[in-house]
């Protein structure tokens, strides 16, 4: 699930106005397909992550070029989201204190947890996972009191059109996964009954995560309009910051930034283990010392970067640009050259 | 420096084998590996002088000279005057067998013949009889016969069967392990009365020799489990193991966590609960704390009690307990957060009361929690060291005179007072003291994040302190469990809730058993 929920609302608000929310889901089911193409290429090179496979499918050169391009996006589009913790604290509850204490505080959980291995880093989001729907039921359910539902009519005043352009700028959200079961795939199960579980994982996951993300954008909407949706950059913070229960219970936003943090730790320790792998499978870089060097870049990253609207315009250029197109590109390349070069096989033999 | 680095690691690494202490090399080491001798038992135990000998003839016959050796203290006088001398010494004439007897077949026959106990073995190396007698049996050399007997004569005094202090019950049976081994097993064999029920007795420490003994029930616990334990205890290689905490820290998979992997217990009815479970007890003799691996962290929270109690009543007090848990690690991090980052949280009329009680008090909000949780902590230990009715006192200077005094002095303010009074009372009831500790060292450092960065240090804390828990394995079993990996049938089962007997259909699901099925109350 990551951090999709905190950007979301705004994104399709600004593609597809009051309607924008009906677009979350099918561009979430867009992931379906690479999902499965993903686990079509498990079973086919069982314990290879797919870099290895495009060794195997291209050939050295290009599969190389390709791990380099994996290496380089995700390491930056890690750098950005660490960037993201800093800004997202600074703006919202803590403008006194220094941002780097936030990277740190950040950038060392993340380690700790790469550290500790893949098994830790599941079983972390496993029970990071329910706090999060929590928090998001919590915030939704407690903003119905502001609800207005006139803002939503007339339904598809615009027709369907701006709607396919804003499933265009969620799908990278999907495609962020994708790089992160590219490099998984190595520590998944080969077994065919475990591979047919897995299929049906990633169906429930899309499906989950684009239901509530749906729902995140379409309270939004319903609480805020769909023109302030667009101009708030995080409406879920704001929605938080709104909550109140009986005069007794207000201003918790920061207790649910809490939730957020640990999302965000998953969601950066994903970019750290994807650059990790990427580089152990490409240039053979591998060990403590490379780990830290690939925090530092993070860092690096994240205190170069400029804060506030100008990081979120990066990282939706890093989505829209880098990651969707790579993503899309290379899955349904290499997934289509090895069926393509299996059923040659088959024919030939 | 180089061997600074030596001993800097020597401390630090745990080596696979466990060798601590090593006992001196003597001189009658050699001789222990040889047939047994009573004269060579007699020279080694000799210089002793709780450890007595008696020389006769079998049945009056010089022939067949007799030495008996037991541990003055240790050995029941009665049972052997009555049951092993007397028939050894009086001839009873009548039987042919007796009136054949020779140094060759001496042994086999006074076993058949003339003893008359339960607890006899032929032994035949003279380490097994030095052990013997030195673990409080006694044993008869015939001559020069390379054969000898050992007679389970054991008979000291002990303190008998009381109720554990640190485990006590409203509802359910109120008695306890004592230091005697097998008083404890045979308190175990009460309540499981089957086969399965398996027993292995092991000797470690090289000078103490305490006798240790591996349970579970076969086809219940898992034997990769069973083998590890019994693999681990077998790499420890010290000179004495006087209470189970030695053996505690040799075996545990991170021995620098703060939090308990192994769980102990001195009720019988938890042991055995523990074991139908499919876990593992090591007793070992001389305490009454039996350890139980493996252990997971939400089992710290859950006590035996909630099985005898009614299920609803069981599942409040476990909530309660979790509740408790939580404001024990939590409170005094979340009162300094929120009283020096995050005001907005506070109702307008409490940030009034807060502002009007911190008026006057020099210290920040974080000097102030620490010092009061130093403070606790010192009242605390100071309790537990003195003799009860001192200790109470003690409670009272502290918490009354003065927490009052301290407030009346401005010192700290009196919301402070009760926050760190609150967290005493929470972390008390954590029913094990081990976990209880852990959540004591935890606060220090999770106060210092929040009062350095608000509630984004509570949460880096919270964060860090659950990937930690969440690397922790006890003999292979993931600690969190069954949170994470998270086993939905056992969190509902018996982890924060506790369902009705009948709907305990399967053991817990985090252990590999052979058998799942409880066989308990529940329906198929």
């Amino acid at each position: 699930m990551g951090t999709t929920f905190l950007p979301v609302a705004s994104i399709v608000s600004s593609a597809g106005g009051r309607d924008g929310w009906m677009i979350v889901l099918p561009a979430f089911i867009l992931g379906i397909p690479y999902g499965l193409m993903v686990l079509s290429l498990l079973s086919q090179f069982p314990n290879k992550n797919l870099l290895q496979v495009s060794e195997i499918v291209f050939g050295k050169g290009i599969g190389k070029l390709i791990g380099v391009l994996y290496i380089l996006i995700t390491g930056y589009f890690g750098g950005l989201l660490l960037g993201q913790v800093g800004d997202i604290y600074e703006r919202s509850i803590m403008p006194l204190t220094p941002i780097s204490l936030f990277y740190l505080g950040t950038i060392i959980l993340v380690f700790y947890l790469c550290k500790s291995g893949i098994e830790v880093f599941a079983r972390f989001s496993e029970v990071i996972f329910p706090l999060i729907i929590l928090a998001l039921i919590l915030n939704l359910t407690l903003s119905i009191s502001r609800i207005e539902p006139g803002v939503l009519l007339p339904i598809l005043s615009e027709g369907v059109m701006p709607l396919f352009w804003g499933g265009l700028k969620v799908a990278p959200f999907v495609m962020e996964y994708i790089l992160f079961m590219a490099g998984i795939l190595a520590f998944l199960p080969t077994d065919m009954k475990e591979i047919g579980q897995l299929r049906r994982e990633v169906w429930r996951a899309v499906f989950l995560v684009g239901i509530l993300d749906m729902f995140v954008a379409f309270t939004q909407i319903l609480v805020f309009g769909p023109f302030e949706t667009t101009r708030i950059v995080y409406g879920l913070l704001v929605l938080g910051k709104m909550v109140e229960v009986s005069r007794t219970v207000a201003g918790v936003e920061s207790l649910f930034l809490g939730v957020w943090l640990g999302a965000l730790v998953i969601k950066i320790s994903a970019f750290l283990f994807t650059v990790v792998w990427g580089l152990e499978t490409v240039m053979n870089l591998k060990g403590l010392k490379w780990e830290i060097a690939v925090c530092a870049v993070f860092m690096g990253i994240a205190f170069g970067f400029v804060r506030g609207s100008v990081l979120i315009s990066e990282i939706s250029f890093v989505d829209n640009y880098l990651i969707l197109p790579f993503t899309t590109i290379w899955i349904l390349g290499l997934w289509g050259t090895a069926r393509w070069k299996k059923g040659k096989n088959i024919r030939g033999n | 420096m180089r061997s600074w680095m030596k001993m800097l690691k020597e401390l630090t690494l745990r080596p696979k084998v466990h060798q601590v202490r090593k006992s001196p090399a003597y001189s009658f080491d050699e001789d222990l590996a040889k047939p047994v001798s009573g004269q060579k038992a007699k020279e080694i135990l000799s210089k002793s002088s709780d450890i007595v000998f008696r020389e006769f003839y079998l049945q009056g016959k010089e022939s067949i000279p007799c030495l008996m050796a037991g541990v003055d203290g240790l050995v029941d006088k009665n049972l052997l005057d009555q049951f092993v001398l007397k028939p050894l010494m009086v001839d009873l004439p009548g039987r042919r067998e007796l009136a054949q007897l020779t140094l060759s077949n001496v042994v086999d026959s006074t076993i058949q013949y003339l003893l008359p106990g339960l607890e006899i073995k032929k032994i035949s190396k003279l380490s097994d009889a030095i052990n013997a007698i030195l673990s409080g049996d006694a044993v008869i050399f015939f001559g020069e016969s390379k054969e000898a007997i050992v007679i389970g004569a054991r008979g000291w005094a002990n303190a008998g069967i009381n109720e554990p202090v640190a485990e006590s019950v409203i509802k359910g049976p109120h008695e306890g392990f004592t230091e005697t081994l097998r008083i404890n097993t045979s308190l175990l064999r009460r309540k499981i009365k089957h086969p399965s029920l398996r027993l292995i007795s092991l000797k470690l420490g090289e000078l103490t020799n305490t006798d240790i003994v591996v349970t579970y029930v076969d086809k219940v616990a898992s034997p990769d489990i069973v083998s590890e334990v019994l693999k681990r205890l077998s790499t420890i290689k010290m000179d004495g193991v006087l209470e189970s905490g030695y053996i505690e820290e040799m075996i545990e998979d991170f021995p620098y966590s703060p939090f308990p992997q192994i769980a102990y217990t001195e009720r019988p009815d938890v042991l055995a609960g523990k074991l139908l479970e499919g876990k593992v007890g090591i007793m070992v003799d001389g305490t009454p704390i039996v350890l139980v691996v493996p252990a997971i962290l939400t089992q710290f929270l859950n006590v035996n009690e909630d099985y005898y109690q009614r299920a609803m009543t069981a599942v409040l007090f476990r909530f309660v307990r979790y509740i408790g848990a939580f404001i024990a690690v939590t409170a005094p991090s979340v009162y300094i957060a929120v009283t020096t980052f995050h005001q907005e949280i506070i109702p307008t009329d409490l940030l009034m009361s807060i502002s009007a009680g911190r008026e006057g008090v020099p210290f920040p909000a974080l000097l102030e929690a620490l010092l009061m949780t130093i403070v606790l902590e010192i009242l605390q230990e100071a309790g537990l060291r003195l003799p009860r009715p001192i200790g109470q006192t003690i409670g009272i200077v502290g918490a009354l005179i003065i927490g009052d005094a301290a407030v009346k002095a401005s010192l700290v303010s009196p919301l402070m007072v009760i926050v760190i009074g609150i967290t005493a009372v929470s972390s008390y009831a954590i029913p094990y003291y081990d976990l209880s500790l852990a959540v004591r060292l935890t606060r220090f450092p999770l106060m210092i994040l929040a009062g350095s960065l608000g509630f984004f240090g509570v949460a880096v804390g919270f964060y860090a302190g659950l990937i930690h828990l969440l690397s922790l394995r006890s003999f292979g079993v993931p600690y969190m469990s069954p949170i994470a990996p998270m086993r939905i049938r056992s969190l509902l089962q018996d982890t924060f809730v506790r369902a009705p007997w009948w709907a305990m259909k399967r053991r817990p699901q985090l252990l590999e058993i052979e058998n799942p099925q409880s066989g308990g109350k529940g329906k198929e």
